[in-house]
């Protein structure tokens, strides 16, 4: 579905991703760990559009998408649930969810969506009418969330959705986030730093450091790799 | 008539002249807001934004708007014809130039393309300006209805009390309170108007969520230009202008976005509001010439008080 090659990106003249590869198969559940400056989020912002490519080729659905301009990449199933949440602070729950349905899919089936999206995160809905810039990180986070599920994606993008999370909260945003893939058998990419939890229940995984892809593979490769255990789990 | 009734007949007019006009510097103040409070743009060039808006609203006039309305109606509807000519302007002068400083072009730019923007649009309202002068030449020009010196008579009341309403300018409240309020169901209710708002709150978030950012820049751009214009040709029918009369009516802009707070439409309606009740109620007191440094000082006061405007928000302060 998504398809990276030899991709290669930064600010400026200053490349932060060298020579990435990188393979999303439908329904899959992809995990991105690394270190702070591995460059994982510059990855996400290049597949949105946002940071711009040097060289190399993405492509998603076999379609060429550093072609497509960064607006209208949403509107191909890409859904971006980016890093600090980003939520719309100065509009309502429910509105940052209606901006989540912007596209043609979303509004197709907004009803439909609204109500899975309650069921899951119960607490937008008795939030809905309040501005998201005076929720808690937690409920942020859910509402970020929420607007991702609202278009409708065919790949759900993840950028640290426990970042700046107590840990009961980030256990509990990471639980929904399996209950929603099970659910829907979503595909899912997913840039995490707690890498325990972030490989348990991914198919596969890659390691990323100083922006260049370490290591890839299972989720069982990379846990029984010495390098990850030493570095990662703490064993 | 008593003293105190002669005093209570001419602070009730002072009001009622105050609030109309008011509502048509509210409307103006909301068209500025649209951009400034959108885009983050400030727009030295809104002032002659709306001198074009006056001036499109007079040939409007002369040319179809007196023989198809009659001159009653007709500087009105001629004044809503400048509207979506001044919304294709904004939206042209916003493409060729704005966008080259403002959204996703700015990232690079020394304080965030704040410089070039303010270059840019003092630029922009020179050339209108000195081309409006060539174009138009330098004599005072207006937009004359029978209304404009018609007044319905309210009362008697009281002791033989009695107020005279002007009719154009009750007209151009009337107008100024539509517009107003059907822009603001547009940003609350409509589709559009969220993603506006979007756009305006996370630029970044509303790409993800596949938000065509610099289109929405620029509807708002147009919408801006739009509704200041129509403002002055509101204000046209009132008032004799000239190429230069941008000036006299940009500070009153900022002041009253200022004064409601900045990013916020209905605070920048009650600014516009603010400045034009205490503009004509300190005629009560002072000489007319004292009018607009009356605004500041009140201006003044208010910043000092309540820096971040009647319905602004603490982070955001003048």
């Amino acid at each position: 579905m998504l398809e990276i090659r030899n991709f290669v990106a930064g600010y400026s003249d200053v490349a932060v991703l060298h020579e990435v590869s990188l393979t999303v198969e439908a329904g899959q559940f992809i995990s991105i760990v690394g270190p702070n400056g591995a460059g994982k989020s510059t990855l996400f912002k290049a597949i949105s559009g946002i940071v711009a490519p040097m060289s190399g080729e993405i492509r998603f659905a076999g379609e060429d998408l550093l072609k497509v301009p960064p607006s209208r990449r949403a509107h191909l199933g890409i859904a971006h649930v980016p890093e600090g949440r980003q939520v719309f602070t100065s509009l309502s729950v429910l509105e940052n969810l209606e901006m989540g349905a912007y596209t043609r899919e979303g509004r197709r089936d907004w009803k439909q969506n609204l109500e899975r999206i309650f069921a899951w995160l119960p607490v937008l809905k008795q939030r809905r009418g309040q501005l998201a810039g005076t929720l808690s990180g937690g409920e942020q986070q859910m509402v970020a969330i929420g607007r991702g599920l609202a278009s409708s994606p065919k790949l759900l993008m993840l950028d640290e959705p426990s970042m700046g999370l107590a840990p009961a909260i980030a256990d509990f945003v990471f639980d929904k986030l399996m209950e929603i893939r099970r659910d829907t058998g979503l595909t899912l990419l997913l840039v995490e730093q707690r890498v325990a939890e972030a490989l348990q229940f991914a198919d596969r995984g890659y390691v990323l450091e100083t922006g260049r892809v370490v290591l890839e593979g299972s989720s069982e490769t990379l846990k029984a790799d010495d390098r990850v255990r030493r570095a990662y789990l703490g064993m | 008539m008593t003293d105190t009734q002669i005093l209570v007949e001419s602070v009730l007019q002072a009001l009622v002249a105050g609030l109309f006009i008011g509502a048509i510097y509210g409307l103006m103040c909301v068209g500025l807001a649209s951009i400034f409070g959108v885009m983050r743009v400030i727009n030295f060039a809104q002032g002659d934004f709306m001198m074009l808006g006056m001036y499109v609203t007079y040939f409007a006039f002369v040319a179809f708007g007196a023989q198809a309305f009659g001159t009653a109606v007709g500087p009105f509807a001629a004044a809503i014809v400048a509207m979506p000519v001044m919304y294709g302007f904004g939206w042209a002068v916003h493409r060729l130039l704005i966008s080259r400083v403002t959204g996703t072009r700015s990232a690079g730019m020394e304080a965030e393309g704040h410089y070039a923007q303010l270059i840019l649009t003092l630029g922009v309202a020179l050339v209108l300006q000195n081309g409006a002068m060539i174009l138009f030449g330098a004599e005072m020009v207006s937009v004359r209805t029978p209304l404009s010196s018609a007044a319905w008579f309210v009362g008697p009341f009281g002791d033989g009390m009695a107020l005279f309403v002007n009719q154009a300018r009750t007209i151009a409240a009337a107008i100024s309170l539509v517009v107003i309020v059907s822009l603001w169901l547009v940003i609350r209710r409509t589709n559009l108007g969220k993603s506006l708002r979007a756009a305006a709150d996370n630029p970044e978030a509303s790409i993800y969520m596949g938000i065509d950012v610099d289109r929405a820049h620029r509807v708002a751009f147009g919408l801006g230009t739009a509704i200041t214009a129509l403002a002055g040709g509101l204000l046209a029918a009132n008032y004799p202008f000239h190429p230069f009369v941008g000036l006299d009516y940009v500070i009153i802009m900022y002041a009253g976005v200022v004064l409601g707070g900045i990013g916020s439409v209905p605070g920048a309606f009650w600014g516009g509001m603010t400045i034009g009740l205490v503009q004509q109620l300190s005629a009560l007191v002072l000489p007319t010439q004292l009018q607009n440094a009356t605004i500041f000082v009140f201006f003044l006061l208010i910043v000092i008080l309540r820096p971040q405007g009647f319905f602004g928000r603490n982070v955001e302060r003048t």
